[in-house]
């Protein structure tokens, strides 16, 4: 390129040497760029004063171009003879020339190299510098919204997306010349086509209840055409049609454009009234971004948008903006649980619940409606569930405080099997995978069993392991023992009896207290106790491998991936252990009561595996020259506290606040910037930890379900209402009233009494006050005498409030147990942290204590003391954004 | 015993001699010599004139010993744009130098050359204004005032939280 400059316009003589600053036109060929340029280091130190100069000029031949003649002689020869003419020229003269010689020098990548090797050199760039750098040219903001990179910046955020709903769309509306007119047609032929939004593809790996379900049509064959039916009905007496238009021109002006029709509802919206248009199978509005069109037809995913909409999504999260949902809807308050709700879970558009009322009950997200008419068949409370809607499997199999284990056919609720007797006393909790169904109890064992018909000879009949703490029932075959001739005749002769389905496998005796929570992942089970203990378990012969202490007091729920295991604990907190090693990484102060249940995304990107073990390492051998420097490290608060340090336990790396060597994951627990843990207390409150920029865990939101029922049935009340408190989570708390009080018309809002404050409620707090009376309203409608949040009757202390106290005989327990309900002061309790439990002081009766709690990407849904399940969504009514959501899975 | 060598010739017609080792550093080299055999004839190198090509072995001399490419993990690692000090050095050339280095490491298939020299060009673009942007490419603005500015509002998202 720079050779442009050896073919410049003939010149017909060489001329004198004072006239070379007018001897413009030859470099002309490189645009000029602005003289604010600055130069390269390196090119600007020949700019010396040389005014005087004895420059050999040598003669021409008659009838030669001056160009001609240069180009006789060799390069390095006219470099000499250029760089003798520069020398000859004054400083200013100089500079002149190399400022318009130096757009030579710098070439536009974009136009000299091809896109594939312009895609290597931004994927080295993070999506700011892209953005600062798309400002540069047309050529270069076309080459940055390449979809391949921003797709590869979402994955290595560490968010994970649903790919399989990706393709799906992609597929939908590729070929088509006009998807929109496909897009209603097929809405009005088959109103469930197209409703790719569930959150699956989630590995089975992935911590608590992220099920791998997703909604199938098996799933609502039988009860389809009665589903339509109630959704007309619905729709008929649901007197706020269309507030939707309004709520998005209040939200946002681009919005106004977007007719209201097409919006859809994925699980977002606090009322039903989009659910009767089919809206759910609108996967994309009109005026969307989401989709490009390739020049063959073909419809790809908007990357670019995609990104940036998780990235609205996340700040959501952090901001605390979000909009209130609860089931049932607000209007159908005689759809609820009669009494508290011990067990939730949800994937796709379902939820299935359980509770002390003794049912577990099926709901829908879209509609937020019961599903069928509610599942008995326990005679006690239901204490846990976990339910997979694929049409493979299509089963629920809940536990109870009847000692009984229920398997229910999702699609139809028909109950498929019970085992009667499965412990000895109430099942605290369950987990099934497609082999096995584990559950563990307050009689402190745990239990596995076959899901399926199981012959000796298959892979995955149990093993034996012949050391403590593992029985086998005695028609369970040590197929180590037989040759596998010997085994195939036996099966042949009938000597071996396969095993019918739900048979028992083995028990697993280690716990000395309540196993109030169990996990299973792969070949492990991981279990937590009112013992204080956390105990890996080798889910193939039942060894134990492993026993986590760090709780110093019982454990009330556990999770784990492949690398860490997050717990919650009567002592309050929530702790962090390595997998691997068993070390504490993290423990998280903020409850001021016992967490009942936690969940932990930790969003780890490609590749994290090494990018932890290497920062584990690095702590380590911080922590090891600290030591030899001699400063007051140790493993372990106590010596530390002697020296007058108080440790920083939630990820902090100073070697101060290592409490353990040797992890194969950093303080902390590592993963990306975006992780998040949420944890669910009976302290009525439920935290969102996130990662400061330092990455410790601090306290991100504080969210109180009492705030989250009253907003939910307060918006589902006044549609105006609702739009204001979408937007006013973080406005002023006045603000909000007096948005409040003129969508009720009224003159100003009535004062508002002082609620009990837990610090960071927001102004939810206030308004859970200001709208008590309209949320009786909303639920006293004809024919609804439902529950309101209310003193829960003393619990019978069988199962309610598992074992957690292993120090005191049961008996004690419960009466301890009952005093909490009642909301007794409680026995004064050593605590190392004792301001914490503040709000253990007497008071109204607690009503909203969190028993159970999920989230996904968009949303947390929790169950607590209050019959009503409600539900945060940070999709906060932006509809760009819950179209993207339709792709997004969790952390 | 002598090592074992191959020529290269330039586009510009020149050859040059080179250790098989060094020449094995590109894949593309590698995979013609694993389908034809040896050869004693010069190698053309079209699209590489000398001048880069003498650049290119340079690199591939000093880098012989690398463990060798896995080439499975390049999604999964994290990217980082650090350069070891003396491949720094080495890309402290023009611009259209390395232009051509990295057009000739992409043509031969050599990965860590390649690498380098796309990090090079990232640093170059890292922590710079868009105009900064421009003046180190010599790239024309064409977008208006106005359209510069919507850009930069429908940015404002990434902003870092």
């Amino acid at each position: 390129m720079a050779r442009e400059s050896s073919e410049p316009a003939p010149v017909p003589r060489l001329p004198p040497l004072q006239t070379t600053v007018n001897y413009s036109s030859d470099f002309a060929a490189a645009p000029s760029l602005s003289a604010s340029f600055k130069l390269d280091e390196g090119y600007s130190d020949e700019t010396r004063s040389q005014p005087e100069k004895d420059l050999v000029i040598p003669t021409l031949d008659e009838g030669m171009t001056l160009e001609e003649w240069i180009l006789t002689h060799s390069e390095t020869e006219r470099a000499e003879l250029a760089y003798k003419l520069l020398r000859s020229l004054r400083t200013s003269t100089v500079a002149t020339v190399i400022e318009r010689l130096a757009p030579l020098l710098h070439m536009d990548p974009v136009l000299k190299l091809p896109p594939e090797i312009t895609f290597e050199i931004f994927s080295y760039l993070d999506p700011q510098t892209l953005l600062t750098a798309s400002l540069a040219s047309r050529a270069w903001r076309n080459r940055i919204s390449d979809s391949r990179l921003w797709k590869d910046l979402y994955i290595n955020e560490g968010w994970r997306v649903d790919i399989d709903a990706v393709r799906r769309f992609e597929q939908e509306h590729s070929g088509l010349s006009s998807p929109q007119l496909r897009k209603s047609r097929s809405r009005h032929t088959d109103p469930d086509s197209g409703e790719p939004k569930q959150k699956k593809r989630v590995p089975p790996s992935w911590l608590d209840s992220r099920a791998t379900g997703s909604l199938e049509q098996g799933a609502r064959q039988g009860n389809g055409q009665q589903h339509v039916e109630k959704e007309a009905d619905k729709e008929g007496d649901h007197p706020m049609g269309d507030v939707s238009t309004e709520r998005g021109a209040l939200f946002s002006p681009e919005q106004q454009i977007s007719p209201s029709r097409r919006r859809e509802s994925l699980s977002g919206s606090t009322h039903s009234k989009s659910s009767g248009q089919g809206s759910s199978t609108a996967t994309r509005r009109s005026n969307s971004s989401l989709l490009i069109r390739m020049p063959n037809g073909a419809a790809k995913v908007n990357w670019p948008h995609l990104y940036r909409q998780r990235r609205k999504l996340e700040e959501n999260w952090a901001k605390g903006r979000f909009t209130n949902f609860q089931l049932p809807h607000p209007s159908h308050m005689e759809e609820a649980h009669q009494e508290c709700v011990y067990a939730i879970q949800f994937t796709g558009k379902w939820l299935v619940s359980g509770s002390r009322d003794r049912t577990v009950r099926v709901w829908d997200l879209d509609t937020k409606r019961l599903w069928h008419p509610p599942l008995q068949g326990h005679s006690k409370s239901v204490l846990c569930l976990q339910f997979d809607p694929r049409p493979s499997e299509d089963i629920i199999i809940s536990g109870s405080s009847d000692k009984s284990v229920i398997i229910w056919r999702f699609s139809t609720g028909e109950k498929l099997h019970e085992i009667s007797c499965a412990h000895d006393d109430s099942v605290l909790n369950l987990r099934f995978d497609e082999r096995y169904i584990v559950t563990c109890s307050k009689d402190k064992l745990i239990k596995v069993w076959s899901r399926r018909q199981l012959s000796p000879a298959d892979k995955d009949y149990p093993s034996m392991f012949f050391g403590s703490g593992v029985t086998y029932p005695s028609y369970i075959v040590d197929t180590a023992e037989l040759p596998s001739p010997v085994l195939e005749a036996e099966l042949a002769n009938g000597h071996f009896q396969s095993l019918a389905p739900y048979s028992l496998l083995m028990t697993l005796d280690g716990h000395t207290a309540a196993v109030n929570a169990i996990q299973l992942n792969e070949d492990e089970i991981v279990s937590a106790s009112g013992d204080r203990l956390i105990k890996i378990w080798n889910l193939r012969n039942g060894a134990c491998k492993k026993t986590v202490i760090g709780h110093e007091k019982g454990i009330a729920c556990v999770q784990f991936d492949n690398r860490r295991i997050i717990s919650g604990s009567n002592d309050d907190t929530v702790r962090i252990f390595d997998h691997a090693s068993g070390a504490e990484v993290a423990c998280l102060h903020g409850h001021g009561n016992l967490v009942r249940t936690v969940q932990a995304g930790f969003g780890d990107p490609p590749g994290a595996e090494e990018t932890l073990r290497l920062e584990a390492l690095a702590v380590d051998n911080a922590f090891r020259d600290a030591q030899r420097n001699g400063a007051y490290v140790d493993l372990g608060p106590r010596a530390l506290r002697r020296a007058g340090y108080h440790q920083n336990t939630t990820g902090s790396r100073d070697p101060r606040d290592i409490k353990a060597l040797g992890a194969s994951i950093p303080p902390g627990g590592g993963g990306s910037r975006w992780a998040r843990i949420v944890s669910g207390s009976y302290d009525e409150s439920i935290i969102i930890w996130k990662k400061c920029k330092e990455g410790r865990w601090i306290v991100g939101q504080r969210l109180r379900q009492a705030d989250a029922a009253a907003s939910a049935a307060y918006v589902a009340s006044d549609p105006a209402a609702r739009a204001a408190i979408a937007r006013s989570n973080a406005f002023a708390q006045q603000n909000l009233q007096a948005a409040v009080a003129a969508a009720q018309g009224q003159q100003a809002p009535a004062p508002v009494p002082a609620t009990p404050a837990t610090g960071g409620g927001g102004p939810l707090q206030s308004l859970q006050a200001l709208t008590a009376r309209l949320a009786g309203q909303a639920t006293s409608q004809p024919g609804t005498a439902q529950p309101q949040p209310q003193p829960q009757p003393p619990m019978n202390g069988t199962g309610a409030n598992p074992a957690l106290h292993p120090h005191q005989p049961p008996q004690q327990q419960q009466q301890q147990q009952q005093q909490q309900q009642q909301a007794q002061p409680l026995p004064p309790q050593p605590h190392p942290r004792h301001q914490q439990r503040m709000n253990r002081v007497p008071g109204p009766a607690p009503t909203s204590r969190i028993f159970k709690l999920q989230f996904d990407a968009q949303k947390i849904i929790c169950s607590s003391q209050d019959p009503r399940i409600v539900g945060w969504d940070f999709v906060c009514d932006d509809e760009d954004l819950r179209e993207a959501c339709q792709f997004f899975t969790g952390l | 015993m002598s090592v074992p060598t191959l020529t290269f010739q330039s586009n510009d017609g020149v050859e040059i001699t080179v250790a098989r080792d060094v020449a094995e550093r590109s894949v593309l080299i590698k995979n013609m010599l694993g389908d034809l055999g040896d050869t004693d004839e010069a190698i053309p190198i079209p699209n590489v004139n000398e001048a880069v090509l003498r650049k290119v072995i340079e690199w591939c001399e000093h880098h012989k010993g690398d463990p060798p490419n896995t080439g499975d993990d390049d999604d999964s690692r994290r990217k980082t744009t650090d350069i070891d000090e003396w491949d720094q050095k080495f890309m402290q050339v023009d611009q259209e130098m390395l232009f051509e280095i990295i057009l000739a490491a992409n043509y031969l298939d050599i990965k860590g050359l390649l690498d380098v020299g796309c990090k090079t060009v990232a640093n170059m673009i890292k922590g710079k204004s868009p105009e900064e942007i421009r003046k180190t490419f010599n790239i024309q603005n064409d977008f208006t005032p106005e359209e510069e500015d919507q850009i930069r509002r429908e940015n404002e998202w990434a902003e870092d939280r």
